[in-house]
C-alpha cells in the first residue's frame, strides 16, 4: 500500500486538528514540602495557535492594517478620537525622518506594522533636554508601536510651531494601548470560547475586573513569542480569570483561574509562559495521559528528557511496543573541531531537557491525498527561547498511527542551531512488547537473522526488499517490516542514512526504561551515539529475547536559498510582522504489519 | 547554565582586582587576594579573570584582556576534570573555589558529583576536590544540580555553599552549608531551602548573608555569628516578584557596593537545562534605608 501520510509539510496546518488539549489534561536533615499544581493549573487552556478562531471584527482590523501597508508612510494612524492640535502633532511627527526610520524592513524594504497607541499632551517631564523654546500647552507625545520589532518611538512635537523638538525609541518594549486596542482585547476575550466555558456563560464587559492589564512588568505579557499580549481579568468571587489576548495575532493566547482572595501576599502575574509551562507540568509531565483512537491504545507523556514517550502500545488488542522515546538529539558543527550540543527534549521545570515543551501535545488527524483519514498523530513540540534566532533550537517529535496496523516513530529539527554546519542525530529508544522476538536484516534476496546484539549504518550498499523494508521483527504475538526513511515518506524527508542498534531488553537491569540521562557526546560521527553501550563489550544473545531497537538518523542542515533543510528562518509577512518559515527535516522509520 | 553563573561577568572584568570587587559585597568584607599562580604563567593579573562561561571549553579558564583581538586564554589540566563549571569564589589568600554545574546535559557532569566543591590551589594553580558535600540519598533525573552558590565571609575565613541536590516540585532538599575555607570542615547548616545566589553585608549594622532562592523570586537574610555560623532564624527580606521583564526572576548573584547599595543579577531560572544563550539578565537595584531599616527598591 503506498504510503499516503501528510504530504509536505506546509500541508501539514490544512489537515483538520482534532486538537485535544482543552479545558482538561486530555488533551502536576529538614525538607520543605510544597504542594502539587492546585485545580486552576490543571484546568487553565492553552489555545491551539494553528486552529484560530477569525472573528468578524478581526478581520476588519485585519483589513485596515493590509490598507495602511499599501500607503507611503504606513502607519496605522490614531483610531481614537483626538482634537485637531492632536492630529497635527501625528502628521508632524511622521515627516520626522528619525521617528520614522523603523517603518521598513531594511533588506527588504517591506513594511512593518506600526501603530500610533498614542498622542498625548507632554509633561515638563517630557521636555527635558530640550533646548529650544516651546509653549508646553502646543506640545504632544507621540507614541508610535512596531509590532514586529516590538519597539516603541516616540516624538515630542510641538504642534505650535510644527516641529519635533525631541524624538527616541525603546526596544522590546510597548507604549500604553489606545482605548480602541483595549476593547478589541477585551471584545477577542469576551467573544472566545474558552473564556466562556471557564465562566460558565458569556461574559460582558460589567464583568471585567480591569480594563486590562498591559503588565507591571513594563513588558508584554507574550515573553516567548514576543507580541503585543495584555490580560483582560474577570473577576467572579474571590476568584479572576486571566485571559491573554494576543494583539499582534489577534488571537487568545490562553485562559486560567487564579485565587485572588481579599488580602494576603501576591499572586504571580499570569503571562504567556508562566501559562504554558505550568499547564503542560501538571497534566503531561506529572500524569500520564490515555489515548484510544482507531483501533490504538496507548498511554503518554513528557519526560524529563526523553521528549514525549508512549508506552504500552497496543493495536486491536494485542501489544506492540511497551515504550518508545526520543533520547537525545546530538548535534556536530563540521565546521567547529568537536563543538557542539547534547539536545535532551522534556519538561518545562525540574528536569534534564536543554530544549523544553512549550505547548501540550496535540492529537490530529492523519490524512491521505485524497484527504481521506488513514490515521491519527501524536506530536509534541519542543523550542528554545528566542527561536528561530541562531543557536536556538526547535524539535518536532511525532507519533503517527495508521488504521492498517502501521505506525512510524519520527522527528525532525526545526532548526537552526548555531550554523549551517550542523548535522543533527536524534537517537530513538524503541522497545517492542514482544518477549519472545527476533530480528532479520534483508541481505541478498533473504531474511538474515541477527543473533547477537549488533549495530548498522544504513548506506549505498544497504539492501532493501522490493517494497523498500530494510528489517524485520518477527515476535510470537505479531511481525513487523522496517522501512527505514530514504525521503519516500513526502514529510520533506531526505533520507536517514541511520544507524541501527539492537539491544536485549533485561527486566534486571535498566537499559534505558526509565528516563535516561545524556548517552551520548555531541561530535561522534560514527556509530559511538550512545545505544553501543548496551551491546558492548559482550554482546548478548537476541534469539527469542525482548528486543530494544535504536535508530539514529543523520540529518546535515542547509541554509541554501531552494535547498533549506533543518531550518527556519524570520520572514515578514503581508500584515507587516515577523512569522516563521519551517523547513523541516524528518527521519525516523515505519514499521509495517507482516503477514507470517 | 553558562549564562546563568558566569556569562558577562567574569568574563567581561577586567582584573582580578575588579573581580575581587565583583564578588566582595561590602568594604569589610573585601579581602580577596589574587592568586600568586597567575604571574608564574605568564598572565598580567591587572588584565585577567576567571570564567567558567567559555563556550567551547569546558571547565575552568583564564583569561587574559587584550588591547586588541581575542583574549589570551589559559587552562590547567586539572581545570576540566570536574566537568563543566559554574560559581567561582576567591578567598584572602588568593585561592579560587568552583562549583561545577551542568551545561547544556549532563554528559561531563554525572549528578551524584555535582556536590564535589572544588577549590585551586593559589600557588600552584592546581585544581583538586576541597569538599564532598554530602549526597542527596533523593537523587532524581529531575534535577541535575548540585552546588549553584558559593559565598565568602572574609572575617571568619567561612565559605558558604549552596545545593540544590536532591530537591523535586514537590520536596525543597536543598542545604546551605558553612565551610571552614582552610580544612573544608561543616561548621554549620541550614537545611530545607534550596538556593541560587548568595552576597554577604554588613549594611544592615550586622553580618548578613543574603541569599536567592531557586525556587521563587525571594530572598533571605540570615545573620552570621563572629564565628561564620548562622544565627538566628532565616526570613524573606525582599522579592523579585513582579519585577523586571519577565517578573519571576531568581537571584543568580548579589553585589554591594560601599555605599549601602545593593545590586541583584536575576535571571529564569526552573531546574531545567536550557542553554544560556536564552536567559536574559536584569539588575536590580536596591539601597539601604538607615531609617527603614530595610531594603528600598531603586529601578
Amino acid at each position: 500500500m503506498e504510503n499516503k501520510i501528510i504530504r509536505g509539510w506546509f500541508n501539514f496546518f490544512i489537515v483538520s486538528a482534532a486538537i485535544v488539549f482543552g479545558n482538561s489534561c486530555n488533551s502536576g536533615n529538614s525538607v520543605t514540602e510544597h504542594k502539587g499544581y492546585d485545580k486552576d493549573a490543571l484546568e487553565s487552556v492553552l489555545a491551539a495557535a494553528d486552529t484560530l478562531i477569525t472573528f468578524p471584527f478581526v478581520q476588519q482590523r485585519v483589513d485596515k492594517i493590509k490598507d495602511a501597508l499599501q500607503q507611503k508612510k504606513p502607519v496605522l494612524l490614531y483610531a481614537d478620537s483626538a482634537s485637531g492640535k492632536q492630529k497635527l502633532a501625528e502628521s508632524v511627527a511622521l515627516n520626522d525622518s528619525v521617528f520614522t526610520q523603523f517603518l521598513f524592513d531594511p533588506a527588504t524594504h517591506l513594511p512593518f506594522r506600526n501603530e500610533i497607541f498614542g498622542i498625548h499632551q507632554a509633561r515638563e517631564s517630557d521636555m527635558a533636554g530640550i533646548k529650544l523654546a516651546y509653549n508646553l500647552a502646543d506640545c504632544y507625545r507621540v507614541e508610535m508601536y512596531n509590532y514586529a520589532l516590538n519597539n516603541t518611538s516616540v516624538a515630542i512635537v510641538d504642534a505650535g510651531t510644527q516641529r519635533v523638538l525631541n524624538r527616541f525609541y525603546f526596544s522590546q518594549s510597548q507604549p500604553d494601548l489606545p482605548p480602541s486596542l483595549v476593547a478589541m482585547a477585551n471584545k477577542i476575550a469576551m467573544e472566545s470560547p474558552e473564556v466562556e466555558k471557564a465562566l460558565g456563560f458569556k461574559p460582558d464587559e460589567k464583568k471585567l475586573l480591569a480594563q486590562y492589564y498591559k503588565t507591571s512588568l513594563n513588558q508584554t505579557r507574550c515573553e516567548r513569542s514576543r507580541h503585543l499580549c495584555v490580560a483582560p481579568t474577570f473577576l467572579l468571587g474571590e476568584k479572576t480569570l486571566w485571559a491573554i489576548v494576543d494583539l499582534t495575532d489577534y488571537r487568545l493566547v490562553g485562559v486560567r483561574w487564579i485565587y485572588s482572595g481579599k488580602t494576603g501576599p501576591a499572586a504571580p502575574l499570569i503571562s504567556e509562559r508562566k501559562l504554558q509551562d505550568d499547564k503542560i507540568t501538571a497534566c503531561f509531565c506529572e500524569q500520564e495521559q490515555k489515548l484510544a483512537r482507531n483501533g490504538w491504545e496507548m498511554k503518554y507523556m513528557l519526560t524529563s528528557s526523553d521528549g514525549l514517550r508512549i508506552n504500552n502500545v497496543l493495536y486491536n488488542g494485542k501489544p506492540v511496543l511497551r515504550n518508545a522515546k526520543l533520547v537525545d538529539v546530538h548535534v556536530n558543527y563540521s565546521g567547529s573541531d568537536g563543538f557542539g550540543y547534547s539536545d535532551a527534549v522534556g519538561c518545562p521545570f525540574f528536569s534534564q531537557a536543554a530544549v523544553l515543551a512549550w505547548e501540550p501535545p496535540k492529537i490530529v488527524d492523519l490524512l491521505d491525498d485524497a484527504e481521506q483519514k488513514i490515521g491519527f498523530v501524536l506530536e509534541q513540540t519542543f523550542r528554545s527561547e528566542g527561536w528561530p534566532t541562531p543557536c536556538s533550537y526547535n524539535y518536532r517529535q511525532r507519533y503517527e498511527f495508521y488504521n492498517d496496523g502501521r505506525f512510524r516513530i519520527t522527528a525532525a529539527s526545526l532548526g537552526r542551531g548555531c550554523s549551517s554546519t550542523a548535522t543533527y542525530r536524534p537517537v530513538f529508544r524503541i522497545a517492542f512488547a514482544d518477549d519472545h522476538s527476533n530480528f532479520y536484516e534483508w541481505k541478498n534476496s533473504n531474511w538474515m537473522q541477527w543473533k547477537k546484539e549488533q549495530w548498522q549504518l544504513q548506506g549505498p550498499a544497504t539492501m532493501f526488499t522490493p517494497e523498500g523494508f530494510q528489517y524485520r521483527i518477527d515476535g510470537a504475538k505479531g511481525s513487523y517490516f522496517m522501512e527505514p526513511g530514504k525521503g519516500q515518506f513526502k514529510d520533506g524527508g531526505r533520507g536517514d542514512y541511520a544507524y541501527v542498534y539492537v539491544s536485549k531488553h533485561d527486566n534486571a537491569r535498566d537499559e534505558g526504561e526509565s528516563d535516561l540521562v545524556t548517552i551520548g557526546p555531541c561530535c561522534n560521527a560514527d556509530y559511538r551515539q550512545g545505544p553501543e553501550k548496551f551491546i558492548e563489550p559482550d554482546a548478548e544473545d537476541i534469539q527469542n529475547a525482548s528486543l530494544i531497537v535504536w535508530y539514529v538518523a543523520q540529518l546535515r542542515n542547509d541554509d541554501r536559498k531552494g535547498n533549506e533543510y533543518c531550518w527556519a528562518e524570520n520572514v515578514l509577512n503581508s500584515k507587516g510582522v515577523y512569522e516563521t518559515k519551517i523547513f523541516p527535516c524528518f527521519c525516523g522509520p515505519m514499521f509495517i504489519p507482516a503477514k507470517k | 547554565m553558562r549564562l546563568l553563573f558566569l556569562t558577562i561577568t567574569l568574563l567581561i572584568v577586567s582584573s582580578f582586582f575588579v573581580s575581587c570587587n565583583e564578588e566582595v559585597e561590602f568594604q569589610s568584607n573585601d579581602c580577596k587576594k589574587l592568586p600568586s599562580f597567575v604571574r608564574a604563567v605568564g598572565f598580567n593579573p591587572a588584565r585577567s579573570a576567571f570564567s567558567t562561561s567559555e563556550k567551547k571549553t569546558m571547565g575552568l579558564v583564564l583569561i587574559e584582556l587584550q588591547n586588541q583581538g581575542e583574549p589570551r586564554r589559559y587552562q590547567h589540566p586539572s581545570w576540566k576534570a570536574a566537568g563543566w563549571m559554574g560559581p567561582i569564589q576567591l578567598d584572602q589568600f588568593g585561592n579560587c573555589f568552583v562549583g561545577p554545574v551542568p551545561v547544556v546535559n549532563v554528559y561531563n557532569n554525572p549528578t551524584a558529583k555535582q556536590n564535589m566543591l572544588y577549590r585551586v590551589d593559589s600557588e600552584s594553580g592546581i585544581m583538586s576536590v576541597f569538599a564532598e558535600l554530602p549526597v542527596s540519598d533523593s537523587v532524581t533525573v529531575q534535577n541535575p544540580y548540585g552546588i549553584l552558590g558559593l559565598a565568602y565571609l572574609c572575617e571568619t575565613n567561612t565559605l558558604y555553599a549552596s545545593s540544590v541536590m536532591g530537591s523535586d516540585r514537590t520536596h525543597e532538599r536543598g542545604v546551605v552549608y558553612a565551610l571552614d575555607a582552610s580544612t573544608g570542615e561543616v561548621i554549620d547548616k541550614i537545611t530545607g531551602i534550596d538556593i541560587l545566589g548568595m552576597g554577604i553585608s554588613y549594611a544592615p549594622g550586622k553580618r548578613t548573608l543574603y541569599m536567592g532562592s531557586a525556587r521563587t523570586s525571594d530572598i533571605y537574610a540570615i545573620t552570621l555569628n563572629k564565628k561564620g555560623e548562622f544565627s538566628g532564624k532565616r526570613k524573606v527580606v525582599l522579592s523579585l516578584l513582579n519585577l523586571g521583564p519577565r517578573g519571576d526572576d531568581k537571584v543568580r548573584r548579589f553585589r554591594f557596593t560601599q555605599f549601602g547599595g545593593m545590586q541583584i543579577y536575576g535571571v529564569e531560572f526552573n531546574f531545567n537545562l536550557t542553554a544560556p544563550t536564552e536567559k536574559q539578565e536584569t539588575v536590580y537595584e536596591f539601597n539601604w534605608d538607615d531609617a527603614e531599616m530595610k531594603w528600598q527598591f531603586v529601578k
